[in-house]
């Protein structure tokens, strides 16, 4: 399902909740809600910094659009500090969400980081009681009791301990137990996922993360390496097989 | 906007879309209508299929972007199968941007895309600062930019547009030697060769160390070569540098450029091109005639 994106000026913001260090939940009008997986190019200024931001879409209603995201640069702090009231600027729905024809059985959506941020909105796609969502995170978690209300079974693990496993969501997933996987993280943590599934048989899908200019295809500058060469994370993507993805030492 | 003529071909406006920022058009065919642009100039194209750069190919910089997507395209072959059809719809002129790693590669790559219907004008780039071979070696000197105009001269049945670098060692004698060996206008300017560093990693951001710099921060430089240009030859010349605004494009025509064309502006706004014809046409054609 694809949806023809849309560009918008003066979007009004209807909310915006800090709900761990760096991380925001930003609430915005729309009415082009995306499928899972898509994201929206963003932007809260004029020309400073000079291009919009790609975040993923987290959940939407018939009329609004929410996005999770981290604060990793100027645009994401400039995007954090919008109000409710605040117009900003939105281009999407945009590129090729998760395949969930391919998601059957029992689905695990392994996560690291700010990498849960495509999930929620595939999670709701997904039968609840099917579905285990395995996350990582540094420290804190954040965002898991979005996914439990959906009645998501969720298996932790936190670097520091602070909760669930002390360690990886590497070290908790074993994809001997499920029939497909979704995975969105730190790149070395995507390619670890995709090779324990890749040994496993268990097919995968990649949600890849890549800096981006148009975001519509025309300009490659999020190419990411795959078997058939080249290919744009914007537009080809950001959902890939994993066995398509050539990944990086 | 009354027509635009460059080099012989109607323009319904002044405002290209410039290459590479705008693919083959129908990536922003779906957000608005492409046929209200003066001209569009295609990705940059070669007679085979390249890949392109590796690592990081974009970063942002203040006023800029500095790019490192080093061609890559489906090769000349397949684009006249699967995109110039498509292109051919859009109502609008077609400019066809072609690269090449050596002179050879130029002048086939120009042959293929002159006998193809449906393409209004060739653009030589000459000026790719983000390919190891060919690219911007070529407009770097008058002697390599008056070879290469002159081997494809005689293959070429079309408009012949010549893009140049700004990393010319002297771009208004190159622009004379483009000139002298058949050119019928020119393009200015390319990209300017930068480089950008991630102290903490310590090395190069990008794999081939510079990378094209564009946007609002090369504008003055860039309307100071046209001005310098287009006062020097006799071709049209078209003038492209950080165009964001109907403000910044009626400087280049200002300046002595017959028409403009727009690049990262597209990448911050969709629509930016549209505001841009509508802004000239409110300014007036004759606010608009050369100082």
């Amino acid at each position: 399902m694809t949806t023809a994106p849309v560009y918008a000026e003066d979007v009004p913001v209807l909310a915006q909740e800090r709900i761990a260090q760096d991380v925001y939940l930003l609430t915005v009008s729309a009415e082009t809600a995306g499928a899972p997986g898509q994201f929206y190019l963003l932007r809260a200024w004029d020309r400073d910094p000079l291009l919009s931001r790609p975040l993923s879409l987290y959940t939407a209603t018939d009329t609004t659009v929410s996005f999770l995201y981290q604060v990793r640069g100027r645009g994401t702090a400039l995007l954090s500090r919008c109000e409710p009231g605040d117009r900003l600027t939105l281009l999407g729905p945009l590129g090729h969400g998760f395949r969930l024809a391919d998601l059957g059985g029992r689905v695990a959506i392994v996560t690291g980081g700010i990498g849960i941020a495509p999930m929620r909105a595939l999670a709701e796609q997904l039968l609840p009681q099917h579905v285990t969502l395995i996350a990582g995170f540094r420290s804190t978690p954040f965002a898991l009791q979005d996914f439990e209300r959906l009645g998501v079974h969720a298996l932790v693990a936190t670097e520091d301990g602070c909760a669930g496993t002390r360690g990886l969501c590497t070290d908790v997933f074993d994809p001997e137990q499920f029939d497909s996987v979704a995975t969105c993280g730190p790149a070395p943590m995507m390619a670890r996922v995709a090779a324990l599934c890749a040994a496993a048989h268990v097919p995968c899908q990649v949600s890849l993360e890549a800096r981006m200019a148009c975001g519509v295809g025309a300009c490659l500058v999020c190419a990411c390496a795959t078997l058939q060469g080249n290919r744009r994370v914007c537009t080809d993507g950001p959902v890939f097989d994993a066995r398509e993805v050539v990944w990086h030492a | 906007m009354p027509e635009t003529i460059l080099c012989g071909v109607r323009l319904k406006n002044p405002v290209i879309a410039a290459s590479g920022t705008f693919g083959f058009a129908a990536e922003y065919a779906q957000l608005f209508d492409v046929g209200r642009l003066g001209a569009i100039c295609t990705k940059g194209l070669t007679l085979r299929p390249r890949q392109g750069n590796s690592g990081v190919r974009v970063w942002e910089t203040t006023g800029g972007i500095l790019n490192s997507v080093g061609l890559q395209n489906p090769g000349i072959p397949a684009f006249l199968e699967q995109e110039l059809p498509r292109m051919r719809t859009l109502g609008t002129v077609i400019i066809a941007n072609v690269g090449g790693a050596d002179q050879a590669e130029f002048v086939e790559g120009v042959r293929l895309l002159s006998d193809a219907d449906g393409i209004d004008i060739i653009e030589l780039n000459i000026s790719c600062p983000n390919v190891e071979r060919g690219g911007a070696t070529f407009s770097k000197t008058c002697e390599s930019a008056r070879a290469v105009v002159a081997a494809v001269r005689p293959v070429c049945h079309r408009p012949l547009m010549v893009k140049l670098s700004p990393d010319a060692e002297d771009i208004v004698s190159v622009a004379r030697a483009c000139e002298e060996a058949g050119a019928d206008a020119l393009s200015l300017v390319n990209s300017f060769r930068g480089m950008a560093i991630d102290i903490r990693a310590r090395r190069p951001v990008f794999d081939n160390v510079t990378a094209g710099l564009a946007g609002p921060c090369i504008k003055p430089i860039a309307l100071r070569m046209v001005w310098e240009v287009a006062h020097a030859v006799h071709i049209p010349v078209v003038g492209i540098g950080g165009i964001s605004t109907w403000e910044d494009a009626a400087e280049f025509l200002l300046a002595g450029a017959t028409a403009i064309g727009v690049g990262t502006a597209t990448l911050v706004k969709p629509t930016a091109m549209l505001d841009i014809i509508d802004g000239l046409e409110r300014f007036g054609a004759a606010a608009l005639a050369p100082l």
